[in-house]
């Protein structure tokens, strides 16, 4: 009985021997002398936080159909992911892996700022590998810790805090409440907020601070307490999943009608339309990138294909992976030649196309991409079933980013 | 400093959020007194019971959505648990309980993956009935309407459990079985089944906490593991398997956190874990009686 087992098994597995031999014999045989350009991602594709990861990877996708019908010196860009599961210890090792194993040209990801940051520092800057960060928003990785190989397309905490400062001096309010959540993003948020924000507007008042654990799920407590301190505007430094948490708690104790807050991407659909119609209007957001803002006939084409393709409108982690298949395809071709450093030294300067129409430049002396800004409040609109940004007003991209000379400062410590 | 009104809202919200509490860290005190399971995939549970909830609202639209979710989904989750339990658990209940530990906490990393494939990673959502929208003004401070409905809902469980307990058979059953498994089984009660009817009880307070937090919180993935450190650390401090311990464990739990924050916004993550390590020190077994 067992011996008969054994045979039937060795006769399926002799024709699938042959299959594999012949099947990597015609992938060797292929012609070799105009190489395809090998992006390695790692990001996490696992979890809540694959929201976002799969969304880049879609526009990354989708941003290189049009590319590899052209192609890029000759051959094609060619790409692998690695599931980071949100870990820094994992993210490092794949991101060796892919480039001691898999010999990737550049590397790219990944919304975890921990992982970015320790893939910056242990595989992009000792082994020299170009390495773009597409989604995680901590400033330190284009800003204190930032180094000739690393690049951003993402906004990030120094951006999103500037673009809030900048879009609350111009409101009336003077006492502020700042809340959030209690880890690095949150305080990177609020300092970047407050310290632009009190700059520009030196007679704010900060009246009292509240920070909850990450993942809080009931903020309500948190919210009738900023209540009874009557504060006239309140900054809101939370993300992700809190995020929701935070809307609806808003909208649930009346705050939303009664303070105005901002939260930076609070008017990201990503956020707004799980809830509907249940979310609070009159939240004041900032964001890089919308799919309804600015009416473009540019950003009109982006959000068809990408709805066609993947069945939802684009996000903002789409716009950043857009732009980043363009920063690789144009970076090459301005190199000439598969080469790291040349590579390295194309993308200085390099303006490629927004996918809403203009261009985006990497700035030349952080390797930040330098986009526009959007500060918008969420309201209901007949043409959508879910809450969106209203009364949108555009920040340029070089008026909320720090300086060259601050990010020199920075990088001097 | 403060006046009324902020004292007596923090007071409210932070004794609904209790109530919550209390509906999930009942079912877990249970199956921690009856069947000395210390089961971390609980909070899996629970988030079975949210996502179930929001399944449930996207099929029947409208209020009747929102009151069926509440009756169907921890019957959902029962049914998860009830196949878990004659599959799974009912071997494994004379093991020590580090293996029960590991267990139930690779049973909860495994849930974890099924509520991503079956529910996908995104966000998700549900709206209360508009008869809790919206909050009321109380001395000046608003309060979410929702949170006094939880506020009836909470009393309303620990009374039925009560009566379950100690006025049905099984609920007797349940208790003996607790104290001395052999004695009950010596008396020609099929000790296997209390057991599976204990687990699927504590199970469906699970997925009823589940589905009376999702339209308070976004129902995501990681929900699970908020909370299970909580509940374990609240049904510690109230007393292992003692249900009214659970009642105190939230009600300390709930009512630090909400007036924490008003006195100390800053710090305000540590006073309901500063109230366990107090608790712990001066009553080291819980604040009631323990039965294990």
């Amino acid at each position: 009985m067992v011996k008969k087992c054994w045979s039937s098994r060795k006769r399926i597995f002799v024709p699938v021997l042959g299959l594999v031999l012949a099947l990597s014999f015609t992938l060797m045989s292929a012609p070799a002398d105009a190489r395809n350009i090998k992006v390695g991602i790692i990001d996490c594709y696992s979890g809540p936080p694959a929201v976002y990861g799969n969304d880049a990877l879609n526009g990354f996708k989708l941003a290189l159909e049009e590319i590899n019908k052209k192609g890029v010196l000759g051959g094609k860009i060619e790409f692998t992911t690695r599931d980071t599961k949100f870990k820094v210890d994992i993210g490092l090792n794949l991101a060796k892996e892919l480039v001691m194993r898999e010999n990737v040209d550049v590397l790219v990801g990944t919304i975890n700022s921990g992982v970015a940051l320790a893939v910056s520092d242990a595989v992009s800057k000792k082994e020299k590998i170009p390495f773009i960060v597409w989604i995680s928003k901590d400033e330190k990785i284009t800003g204190a810790a930032g180094h000739r190989y690393v690049f951003s397309t993402a906004d990030n905490t120094a951006q999103g805090g500037k673009a809030g400062g900048v879009g609350l001096a111009k409101k009336p309010y003077k006492k502020y409440w700042i809340a959030g959540d209690d880890y690095s993003y949150g305080h990177a948020i609020a300092d970047s907020a407050w310290r632009n924000l009190k700059a520009l507007k030196p007679d704010v008042e900060k009246v009292g601070e509240s920070w909850w654990k990450i993942g809080e799920p009931d903020l309500v407590p948190y919210f009738t307490s900023i209540m009874s301190a009557k504060p006239d505007a309140v900054i809101l430094c939370t993300g992700g999943a809190s995020m929701t948490n935070a809307l609806k708690a808003l909208k649930s104790t009346g705050m939303a009608a009664k303070i105005p807050s901002w939260i930076h991407t609070a008017i990201d659909h990503a956020v707004l339309k799980p809830l509907g119609a249940e979310a609070p209007e009159g939240v004041m957001g900032t964001i890089q990138y919308l799919f309804y803002y600015p009416e473009t006939p540019e950003n009109k084409a982006f959000v068809d294909a990408f709805q066609k393709a993947y069945g939802n409108p684009p996000g903002f982690p789409a716009f950043n992976a857009y732009l980043t298949a363009q920063y690789i395809a144009d970076g090459f071709r301005k190199a000439g030649k598969i080469d790291k450093e040349k590579f390295v030294d194309a993308l200085e300067g390099l303006k490629v196309k927004n996918p809403v129409g203009g261009t985006v430049e990497m700035r030349a002396c952080d390797h930040q991409a330098v986009f526009p800004m959007y500060f918008g409040v969420t309201k209901k609109v007949p043409q959508y079933d879910f809450v969106v940004a209203s009364d949108v007003t555009t920040l340029k991209g070089i008026d909320v980013l720090p300086t060259c000379e601050e990010i020199k400062q920075s990088r001097k410590k | 400093m403060f006046d009324l009104g902020a004292l007596g809202s923090q007071f409210f919200v932070g004794l609904s959020r209790a109530m919550i509490l209390f509906v999930v860290c009942s079912g877990l005190s249970f199956v921690l007194g009856v069947l000395r399971v210390p089961n971390i995939a609980h909070g899996s549970l629970y988030m079975i019971g949210a996502f179930s909830a929001y399944s449930i609202t996207k099929l029947v639209a409208g209020p009747a959505g929102f009151w069926l979710a509440l009756i169907l989904a921890p019957v959902v989750v029962a049914l998860v648990s009830f196949v878990a339990e004659r599959a799974l658990f009912c071997h494994l209940y004379q093991r020590e309980h580090l293996m029960l530990l590991l267990f139930t906490f690779a049973l909860s990393l495994i849930l974890g993956d099924l509520v991503k494939i079956v529910w996908g990673a995104e966000y998700k959502s549900i709206m209360a009935p508009e008869l809790f929208n919206g909050s009321v003004s109380v001395m000046g401070a608003s309060i979410p309407r929702y949170n006094f409905f939880l506020l009836l809902v909470g009393p309303l469980v620990a009374v039925a459990l009560w009566l379950f307990t100690n006025k049905t058979k099984i609920g007797k059953i349940a208790r003996a079985a607790a104290v001395d498994r052999e004695m009950v089984g010596a008396v020609g009660i099929n000790v296997s089944w209390v057991f599976a009817f204990a687990f699927v009880l504590g199970c469906f307070l699970a997925g009823l906490g589940g589905a009376l937090v999702a339209p308070t919180v976004s129902i995501t993935l990681g929900m699970d593991h908020n909370l299970i450190i909580e509940a374990f650390l609240i049904v510690t401090i109230g007393g292992l398997g003692n249900m009214w311990g659970a009642m105190v464990g939230s009600l300390i739990f709930g009512l630090t956190q909400a007036f924490g924050v008003l006195f100390w916004p800053q710090f305000a993550i540590v006073f309901p874990y500063m109230a366990v390590v107090i608790v712990l020190i001066w009553r080291p077994t819980g604040m009631l009686k323990s039965v294990w």
